[in-house]
């Protein structure tokens, strides 16, 4: 089985829709299981239409509780917090949102009147579409430790994949390049990094290339809206070169993408001979050639 | 995260020690104009002469100087500290080990302590050490930077790629401008995409908060996600739709606006200007001034300083 993310730096550039349509069309051919580990806005489901099946609670998180009835009000811990998350003027209140579950407090507080605790984070969904199964991450709103709740999404997606004898699982990852898209990146094969031509996207590919070379995973480049801006297009295609990355496939600018997404189905379904679709279908064929040359 | 708040959360969350204002522009999905709507809300707030502090909290995937065609000066890194064991003084009691929750630390036979992994810098180790055997080095996760042009001024936070602290780039980025805040007639933060804990950061002192969304399903869950989040804190928001003409449905952003009872500002249709001005690096106020884009900038803009500035 070959594991692949797909990864952006930048939001919004088509990491779901391109995860959705590579998955759906590999399906023909393949057993598919697909990961969403965007965790914080999870919405392959969506646009893949996919059924949910089961849900359940994740605990994938450490936050400290304090015990008022033992609680001295010595504000100790308030000092000690590195991450300014115990407030008050008058008792100590532990902001969750930020507590990093470190512990500082507990050695600090003279009435053990602190304890850290697992505390629910998230939600695994499995689901289903047609042949695809799907395993996705929800982080509770205003939660932290999303690194860890990617780590029990993976680990669910490769039992699926190992259950299913897949041949493939492929990863819809977060934006950006922080923790939770380390987590996303850390031992797969292969990263499909989606951008597109505005200096923006370009800056933030660049960032991203250099989380997946410092974590040794190899690399290539989809060029999404590729009509959007001839010059931007240059300076992506001339960075590539320059970094010796592969240019997977150029994806036009499409308006039946959106629409196709709006109608709550994909493009390459709905409108097999859009342009689009036709350039999804070559990295489709790209990736079909690394599962069979695995 | 419960979704009850203590009210001492609530009050720090708007504390901030200073009478400017701080907008925050976010929205839950990635690339949906955030950094757009920022960069011009501060461009158009900038050209009715008054003095703008612009923050990029995005610190993942800083793009607001590209919009601007500002480059990143003035420097500062952001540090976090890292036990430096003195092996001398070390009397192999081994309490930092189980102090560590990360479980970074380790001591292999026949060697001295060592860190190997992830070090948030909490300084437990620190703490149980019985033998003063351990102090703060430090160690670079990020840079903060900033630029001014006009009345405007950029703070750009820049994790180091490879890291994971995003949160202590927030913190850091937000220290500085609200440091000097005084100096400003509004402050406006860009936020990441998501609603973690690192969009809270970003957002807090926020007197109120631009939700930016797009009439797609994707727009529209996300935005759903991002007024709860809003609701939480009590936070004063409106809606911002961007590519309002976009074949989706307008009608479920309108449903998430009611269901949290959050009013919907002007939107914006895809426009040629706008990409122009996106590429080359103009905020579209300045380059094009009598675009229809422009237009809603800065009549949003007027809005704002009629409403939250002196």
């Amino acid at each position: 089985m070959k594991e692949i993310v797909i990864l952006s730096g930048k939001g919004g550039v088509g990491k779901s829709s391109l995860t959705a349509a590579v998955g759906h069309l590999l399906a023909e051919k393949y057993k598919v299981v697909l990961a969403d580990t965007d965790v914080d806005a999870p919405n392959l489901d969506l646009v893949l239409g996919a059924e949910l099946e089961s849900t359940h609670g994740i605990t994938a998180s450490d936050k400290a509780f304090i015990d008022y009835d033992l609680c001295s009000r010595c504000m100790e811990c308030v000092d000690v917090c590195r991450f300014s998350s115990i407030i008050g003027e008058d008792e100590p209140v532990i902001v969750s949102y930020s507590c990093e579950g470190c512990g500082a407090c507990t050695l600090v507080c003279p009435l053990e009147a602190i304890s850290i605790q697992p505390v629910e984070n998230g939600k695994l969904n499995i689901l289903n579409s047609g042949s695809i199964r799907v395993v996705a991450g929800e982080l509770g709103i205003g939660e932290s430790s999303s690194g860890r709740l990617v780590d029990v999404v993976k680990r669910r997606a490769r039992e699926e994949a190992e259950l299913m004898g897949s041949d493939l699982l492929l990863t819809d990852g977060p934006p950006g390049i922080g923790c939770p898209v380390i987590a996303s990146l850390k031992g797969v094969d292969y990263a499909i990094l989606v951008t597109e031509p505005t200096p923006s996207a370009l800056s933030d590919l660049k960032r991203v290339v250099e989380v997946a070379r410092f974590f040794k995973v190899p690399a290539g480049v989809v060029l999404n809206r590729a009509g959007l801006h001839g010059k931007s297009r240059n300076a992506v295609l001339s960075y590539l070169k320059e970094n010796e990355l592969d240019l997977l496939v150029e994806i036009p600018y499409d308006p039946l993408l959106p629409k196709a997404l709006a109608q709550g189905g994909l493009a390459v379904s709905m409108y097999p001979d859009a342009p689009a679709s036709v350039a999804i279908r070559e990295l489709t064929k790209t990736v079909d050639a690394m599962l069979a040359g695995k | 995260m419960n979704s009850e708040l203590r009210p001492e959360i609530i009050q720090a969350f708007f504390k901030t020690g200073f009478s400017t204002p701080v907008i925050g522009v976010t929205g839950g999905k990635g690339g949906v104009g955030k950094t757009t709507v920022a960069v011009n809300l501060a461009a158009a707030v900038a050209a009715r002469g008054r003095k703008v502090a612009l923050v990029d909290a995005d610190v993942d995937a800083p793009n607001a100087a590209i919009l601007l065609g500002l480059s990143l000066d003035n420097p500062v890194d952001v540090p976090v500290t890292q036990p430096v064991f003195d092996h001398q003084k070390c009397s192999d009691c081994k309490l930092c080990i189980s102090a560590c929750r990360l479980n970074s630390l380790f001591r292999p036979k026949e060697k001295t302590i060592l860190l190997m992994g992830e070090c948030n810098g909490c300084e437990a180790c620190f703490l149980v050490c019985p033998s003063d055997a351990i102090s703060r080095g430090r160690r670079s996760v990020g840079t903060t930077y900033k630029n001014t042009s006009g009345k405007l001024t950029l703070y750009t936070g820049e994790l180091h790629p490879g890291l994971e602290e995003s949160a202590l780039v927030v913190t850091a980025v937000k220290k500085r401008v609200f440091a000097e805040a005084d100096q400003f007639d509004c402050i406006l933060i860009d936020t990441s995409p998501g609603t973690h804990c690192n969009v809270i950061d970003a957002l807090k002192g926020a007197t109120h908060v631009l939700a930016v969304t797009e009439p797609t399903p994707l727009g529209a869950h996300d935005l759903d996600l991002m007024l709860s989040l809003l609701d939480m804190f009590k936070v004063s928001r409106s809606i911002f739709i961007n590519r309002a003409d976009l074949p989706g449905r307008m009608n479920e952003i309108q449903d998430v606006a009611a269901t949290h009872e959050t009013q919907i500002e002007t939107g914006l249709k895809l426009d040629e200007d706008l990409l122009a001005s996106y590429v080359n690096g103009v905020p579209v106020v300045d380059a094009y001034p009598d675009s229809l884009a422009a237009k809603t900038f800065m009549a949003l803009a007027d809005n704002l300083i009629m409403e939250y500035l002196p």
